[in-house]
């Protein structure tokens, strides 16, 4: 077994916390039953690694062996990338699509062996009918980094994939223009989601976050919930605020629903507005031109932050809360449309100049 | 002047005697009128006490004997209420079996979510839901349709114009695609034993491609398939191939098999062909023993 390989496996278990080594290397497979039964788990890690590695090398543990454990180990520890979204486009009147997942992955490794002549591919296919790709980079004359691999997740026969962001951003051209081809598409877009949460954004994109629905066969009713009112107050201070929270929160809770919600830390868009003046008149009032604005949101968990703003607005009308974060579909394929719905829940919030 | 201002005093002793005399006359018969006044006005009060009692005695009867007709009825206005009980959990249920027929909807605030119940050959299958949202447009406001199933483009040509044909060309969809999955899972499940490998599919179960063998562990030869549903909404497959793994020529007999094959599942879902292979296998086994 190559000296490299060995080292890159050794720091990959390495990397591994010791309670899930166990779970990690019966995913691999690679190692046998028995040869694991030989290993003593609760000595020091560095032995444990060290007895590993020897199993590896008996068993001549290739680059693609090692690729697949680094893999698992990235399906155990999504929330260490950050991961962006890009979606395909496909071209006009196209044929049904037949996905063939050999035919993908041939296709994707060809392009990309055929644009640089070093470069690790891998595959794991997992059982949401999506498949897991490791690509290590490397140059017509270098060998491939395999310390900064890119790690993509598609989702066959859907226009989306998430990628984890790479450092090494003058291979992504080449890694959209794969994915297209290999998928029998047309064009990718880089979609403004990002986030280190995989679950959240396949939620957002996949449109999955609220699968509550009402049937005549749910017998539970809507919950009522305690809108959280200080009784000392005076009463009659109560009565008047009362309907206002309650509005407020029904209006929380058709947008946003009684689920949790997705795990989103960023979301920007761009906003072309007017601004109006109050007295003296500004420069900015004064433009004929709407100008164009760049709004960024920011959080640790953005959308349980937004849902919990509503209610506890200090703003004194919420006016138009159309927002409904689930899905409109109006036939357009129109990937800022969950934007805009957010877009147009919070622009009433923030009192024009 | 003793006697004069005795007299006086005793003219002004007599005097006040007469006034208070008339005062008290005058006294007594105002008194006397209250009286008098009083009298007229209990006895008029005694009179309306009377016709009161009268007449609540009045109400009392008639009421009693009002109810001594309708008493019966009580009984009855029970056995309407648990008439009405019944009839509201006959509709009730009436309800929750509506989903039965493929196609049902529950009336919401904004709109109407509808349950697609898909079957196939029988069986009751997987249940999507969209929910409408009533509005000028119409449009969805959530729903549980997987993303591999064209719902936007469906929703582009029908949910404006014609929400029937919108309905009905999603559920032919879904319907389809659970059939097709059905059938893939079915293969999985109870075929393994022929499958020399495993059964390649895809999400939309639109493309499947296995290896298999009439008799496992046999001689006979063992079989590539591929099955390719090009329309989406058909559950059988339109175009097939079967070849024989590793061999260029074939012999008539395992040239006839393979063609059959090919027609077989062209024409008959899946695990149907599948179960046929199976009882062939045991006819076969049956004419070897005897």
């Amino acid at each position: 077994m190559d000296e490299t390989i060995a080292e890159f496996i050794k720091r990959t278990i390495l990397k591994i916390p010791m309670n899930e080594l166990t779970t990690i290397l019966k995913a691999w497979d690679f190692l046998s039953e028995n040869q694991l039964q030989t290993v003593n788990f609760r000595q020091r890690k560095e032995s444990v690694v060290q007895h590993l590695i020897h199993l590896c090398e008996e068993k001549h543990a290739s680059i693609s062996d090692a690729a697949q454990l680094d893999i698992i180990y990235m399906q155990f520890h999504q929330h260490q990338k950050v991961w962006d979204v890009f979606q395909m486009i496909k071209g006009p009147g196209e044929d049904v699509d037949l996905f063939d997942m050999k035919q993908f992955k041939n296709s994707f490794k060809k392009i990309l062996q055929r644009a640089l002549k070093n470069v690790t591919v891998s595959f794991r296919e997992t059982e949401e009918n999506a498949v897991w790709i490791r690509i290590a980079w490397g140059t017509q004359y270098t060998k491939p980094n395999q310390y900064k691999p890119t790690y993509v997740v598609y989702y066959s026969q859907t226009p989306y994939a998430f990628t984890s962001s790479s450092m090494l951003r003058r291979n992504t051209p080449l890694l959209g223009q794969a994915l297209t081809i290999a998928s029998k598409h047309h064009q990718i877009v880089k979609m403004d989601l990002r986030s280190r949460y995989l679950d959240s954004l396949k939620a957002i994109v996949f449109k999955q976050y609220n699968q509550t629905f009402e049937t005549h066969n749910s017998t539970t009713p809507l919950q009522e919930r305690s809108l959280g009112l200080d009784i000392n107050m005076d009463s009659r201070i109560i009565h008047e605020n009362i309907v206002e929270k309650e509005r407020v929160q029904r209006i929380t809770q058709e947008t946003f629903g009684d689920y949790p919600q997705p795990q989103l830390e960023f979301a920007q868009y761009k906003l072309e507005t007017k601004f109006k003046s109050g007295l003296n008149g500004s420069v900015l009032a004064e433009r004929e031109e709407p100008l164009r604005c760049l709004i960024k949101f920011s959080s640790p968990h953005l959308l349980e932050a937004l849902k919990s703003l509503a209610p506890a607005a200090l703003v004194c009308r919420i006016q138009k809360l159309l927002c409904y974060s689930g899905s409109h579909s109006q036939g357009t394929q129109d990937p800022s449309s969950w934007q805009k719905d957010l877009y147009l829940l919070f622009v009433p919030l923030y009192p024009r100049c | 002047m003793d006697n004069g201002s005795s007299v006086l005093a005793h003219l002004e002793r007599l005097e006040t005697q007469v006034s208070r005399s008339h005062k008290q006359s005058e006294e007594l018969q105002s008194v006397q009128a209250q009286e008098g006044a009083l009298g007229t006005k209990i006895h008029k009060l005694r009179r309306l006490r009377d016709e009161l009692r009268a007449a609540v005695r009045h109400r009392r009867a008639s009421v009693k004997a009002c109810i001594a007709n309708v008493e019966p009825n009580q009984t009855v206005e029970i056995n309407e209420q648990e008439a009405l009980e019944e009839k509201l959990e006959n509709v009730k249920a009436i309800l929750q079996a509506y989903h039965f027929t493929g196609l049902s909807g529950k009336l919401t605030s904004r709109g109407v979510c509808v349950c697609i119940s898909t079957a196939f050959e029988g069986n009751l299958l997987d249940s999507y839901f969209v929910d409408l949202v009533i509005q000028k447009p119409l449009r969805i406001h959530h729903h549980s349709v997987p993303v591999f199933i064209p719902l936007e483009e469906i929703a582009a040509k029908y949910l404006q114009t014609n929400i029937q044909h919108f309905l009905f060309s999603l559920c032919e969809y879904l319907n389809a695609y659970s059939g097709r999955k059905y059938q893939a899972d079915r293969l999985q499940s109870d075929f393994a034993a022929l499958l020399t490998g495993p059964l390649q599919r895809n999400p939309l179960c639109n493309l499947l491609s296995f290896t298999y063998k009439l008799d496992p562990g046999g001689q006979s030869l063992p079989f590539c398939a591929r099955l390719l549903y090009k329309d989406l909404t058909a559950t059988l497959p339109t175009d097939v191939t079967v070849t024989c793994q590793g061999v260029e020529v074939l012999s008539t007999s395992w040239e006839e098999q393979r063609a059959s094959h090919e027609t077989l599942f062209c024409t008959k879902p899946l695990h149907q062909v599948f179960a046929s292979f199976t009882r062939k296998g045991e006819k076969l086994d049956m004419s070897l023993v005897s």
